[in-house]
């Protein structure tokens, strides 16, 4: 075959990715699960991925929504660990959203007002923080997660 | 009143602090440099600082040139990297507050759409506080903490109309779009008026900055065409509304519908637009056809009915046509109806991945906001630094070790936005395949029913008693009569939509009645005046800089768009000056343009800045008496502040002879711009 071009170059263009994949974002996540979801603001590594697995997809929701409705006989799905998630914890420390304390990981002040800031405006997060007030401080506790973990 | 106080280059390179300083005066300032000295780039920083970098072509740093970004040479064929550089300008307004604005050209840690600003001069107290502002992002121009060009649209005291964009919207005139008006960029500044003004979806963009420099009252009226605009666009939904009824109508007397438009129009006469009924494969509007109807049911009604013996050869051709007939429509049904599955489960596919683009849309939005949250508190990832070791990292949880770029987070939801408008197109053509298909598929299946009971009788009448009348007659004799009941109500019924059609015809006359009303008187006396000016102006200025291509009095200035127009001799044939003006002579119109707009604004009180600037104004061998006009010209503007950058042909005998007896303020750029900082 004949080529005309005599060059041709290759130029990476920017690639769209999920938002969860963003940093400010999933920080923004984690303090709204930490503040509406756990007990004094504090909370182990483990039921944050659990949350935030759920907080990927509707169809994971209605999972764990499930779980909890069929008074946690019913979890037929198995859920994931996200590294992402690691990653954005790691920079929520050192950023002093929040700290580790006992391998738990607790809100900070600068959390707490990154919280508010949020609250004021929701807008496009309300179908986020709809979910989390549904499951409240009560419903996902660590026996419970260790109990399916256990399963 | 936009004053450049001065300007001052930083740049840090790999061989120590380098960097250029430059203060200005009211008046005219003169910024000579000979070629490749640095001069444009020191009229882009100006600019750059200003953030209307897309005068220059482009937005950020990239519109820079190498001297900010790459490296600097100095002295020649000595290379130095640049590691990090920025521009600072301190500017000026009316009541004389001074800010002065800090934007980074490289820095691998900053943004290029963070602009520092620092309320008072930074020159004389350089313990200022700063506050971060942006620029061109997505609320750049509105945002009230954070948009730089709405900051600096109140420092200017400006208070910039909303406008009329391509597709519909209201929005602000982009402030960097005025600019366009008094800055003249040498690349392609020099190549048409206006010609380097952002374009940004906005209608007849020339005539909305004049109009705003000119402070015109013809805004007003133009509201009262925007809202005229309004109510045409509601009627044409209410007619297209009632031109779907219509059609509808006409399916249900599976009629043709004839001599309505989908779009509004005046209707002058009511009796063009009719349903066309076919009979005996000719049209007939709805009455004719009603006529003939009775006159057949009238003449069988009286004709003797005929016996079934007298028919029996007749039914059985009539029976083996419509069997074919039959069986070809039974094909036809089940190809349209295995398409119609088909079609059906791709609608549903994207309907899941509309669902999905949307949830990612919703969250990408969030997740904007959240960002720009985290940098009101803030957070490093926000301005994506890491918050341990302050490297860039790209806005992505990824691992390192991938190496994709992802997309900003605005260019993402971009992005998103265009692939659901997209996938909105391809749903919408769907949805109207499959309409249509199933409006053929009930057709076809209607007229198969219709064949089957035609077939039925004709074979029931073929065994039944022959000496019976027909069946088939009096069936059709009865039919008949009920399509004659049908057909007069059906025609009741249509004059009464034709009179809800009447009605919105008359409206549609009465607002294009009002458009031309309008057009007639936009302009007010004061707006009449001040065009009257321009163009005087316009033209005095021309005859001084010794334009020739044509008489000066062949040339005035268009009511549509304020551009220059000239005229052809013993004819009323007007087209844009560009095109009969020599290459010298439209460089010369361009300088006494620019130059009209700001005298015609001074005396009229308009919204000029009181600003120009000029990259090498001198082009295409223009002689030096006539840049020495302009220079004279422009030296006596005292209360405007004009920049202008120009090489005088690299020789001091054609500066001392194009500046002798003007006055002006000189900025000389010695061998280079940016030279070591001792």
């Amino acid at each position: 075959m004949e080529l005309y071009a005599e060059k041709i170059t290759f130029k990476k263009k920017p690639i769209s990715i999920p938002p969860e994949y963003r940093p400010s974002y999933t920080i923004g996540l984690i303090v709204l699960i930490l503040k509406i979801c756990c007990q004094s603001s504090k909370s182990s590594l483990l039921k944050l991925h659990l949350i935030n697995w759920a907080l990927k997809s509707t169809e994971n929701k209605n999972s764990l929504k499930h779980f909890v409705l069929s008074n946690y006989t019913e979890s037929s799905k198995t859920w994931g660990i996200e590294p992402s998630l690691n990653r954005a914890l790691n920079y929520s420390v050192h950023e002093g959203i929040c700290s580790i304390s006992n391998g738990k990981y607790q809100l900070q002040e600068k959390g707490e007002i990154f919280y508010s800031k949020i609250l004021e405006n929701p807008e496009y997060l309300n179908e986020e923080i709809d979910f989390l007030n549904f499951l409240g401080k009560r419903k996902i506790t660590d026996n419970r997660i260790d109990s399916i973990y256990k399963k | 009143m936009l004053k450049i106080n001065n300007i001052k280059i930083v740049v840090n390179t790999n061989n120590g602090l380098f960097g250029a300083f430059h203060t200005f005066k009211s008046g005219l300032n003169i910024v000579r440099g000979d070629n490749t000295s640095g001069k444009s780039s020191l009229f882009q920083a100006i600019v750059y600082a200003l953030g209307f970098e897309e005068l220059i072509g482009g937005r950020f740093e990239k519109t820079m040139q190498s001297v900010l970004k790459d490296q600097v040479e100095y002295p020649k064929d000595s290379f130095h990297s640049v590691l990090q550089s920025f521009v600072l300008l301190e500017i000026e307004n009316t009541n004389g507050d001074l800010i002065t604005i800090r934007r980074f050209v490289q820095n691998p840690n900053r943004k290029s759409q963070l602009i520092d600003v620092y309320s008072g001069s930074l020159l004389a107290n350089n313990s200022l506080e700063s506050r971060p502002m942006f620029i061109h992002d997505n609320g750049g121009a509105s945002d009230e903490n954070y948009g730089f060009h709405l900051y600096l649209e109140e420092f200017l005291n400006w208070n910039l109309p909303k406008v009329l964009t391509n597709n519909g919207e209201l929005r602000k005139i982009y402030i960097q779009q005025i600019a366009s008006s008094f800055i003249i960029e040498q690349k392609s500044g020099w190549s048409d008026f206006f010609a380097t003004m952002p374009i940004y979806g906005l209608n007849n963009k020339e005539a909305r900055i004049v109009e705003f420099i000119l402070d015109m009252d013809v805004y007003g009226n133009k509201m009262k065409k925007q809202e005229l605009g309004i109510s045409k666009r509601i009627l044409e939904n209410d007619w297209s509304n009632l031109s779907k009824r219509f059609e509808r109508f006409s399916e249900k007397g599976g009629g043709k519908l004839a001599g309505l438009s989908q779009t509004p129009m005046i209707i002058n006469n009511l009796e063009e637009i009719n349903i066309l009924l076919s009979k005996d494969e000719t049209d007939h509007s709805i009455s004719n056809y009603l006529d003939l109807i009775i006159v057949e049911f009238d003449t069988l009604a009286k004709v003797e009915t005929v016996s079934v013996k007298d028919k029996i050869g007749d039914n059985e051709i009539l029976i083996v046509k419509n069997e074919e007939k039959l069986n070809q429509i039974s094909f036809d049904v089940e190809m349209i109806s295995s398409e119609l599955t088909f079609d059906k489960q791709k609608l549903s596919n994207f309907n899941y991945q509309l669902e999905n683009l949307n949830e990612d849309l919703r969250k990408n939005k969030g997740a904007f906001k959240v960002q720009k949250m985290g940098a009101e508190i803030d957070l490093k990832v926000s301005g994506n630094n890491c918050p341990s070791c302050n490297q860039e990292i790209n806005d992505s949880l990824l691992p390192l070790s991938v190496k994709q770029v992802p997309m900003r987070l605005d260019d993402n939801i971009d992005f998103l936005s265009a692939q659901i408008k997209m996938l909105q197109v391809n749903l919408e053509s769907l949805e109207s395949k499959i309409v249509s298909k199933d409006k053929k598929l009930k057709n076809l299946r209607g007229s198969q029913n219709n064949l089957r009971s035609q077939i039925r009788e004709l074979k029931t009448e073929l065994i039944s008693d022959d000496r019976l009348p027909s069946i088939v007659d009096i069936e059709y004799i009865l039919n008949l009569k009920k399509k004659i009941e049908f057909y007069s109500k059906y025609l009741e019924d249509f004059v009464e939509l034709k009179d809800e059609l009447s009605a919105l015809s008359n409206k549609w006359k009465r607002i294009l009645e009002d458009q031309e009303k309008l057009k007639k008187d936009t302009f007010s006396t004061n707006d009449i005046s001040k065009l009257k000016l321009l163009s005087d102006n316009f033209k005095s200025l021309l005859s001084k800089f010794n334009y020739s291509s044509k008489t000066i009095n062949d040339i005035t200035i268009s009511e549509e768009n304020y551009l220059p127009l000239a005229k052809k001799p013993n004819d009323n044939l007007v087209y844009n000056i560009r095109f009969d003006s020599s290459a010298s002579d439209f460089i010369r119109s361009i300088w006494a343009y620019t130059c009209s707009l700001y005298k015609t604004s001074i005396a009229k009180n308009g919204n000029h800045p009181n600003l120009l600037m000029f990259d090498e104004p001198k082009q295409q061998d223009l002689s030096i008496n006539d840049f020495t006009n302009f220079l004279k010209e422009l030296s006596t503007y005292t209360t405007a502040q004009t920049l202008l950058f120009a090489s005088f042909e690299n020789s001091d005998e054609t500066f001392s002879k194009a500046t002798t007896g003007i006055d002006f303020h000189l900025n000389y750029i010695d061998e280079k711009l940016i030279k070591p900082v001792v």
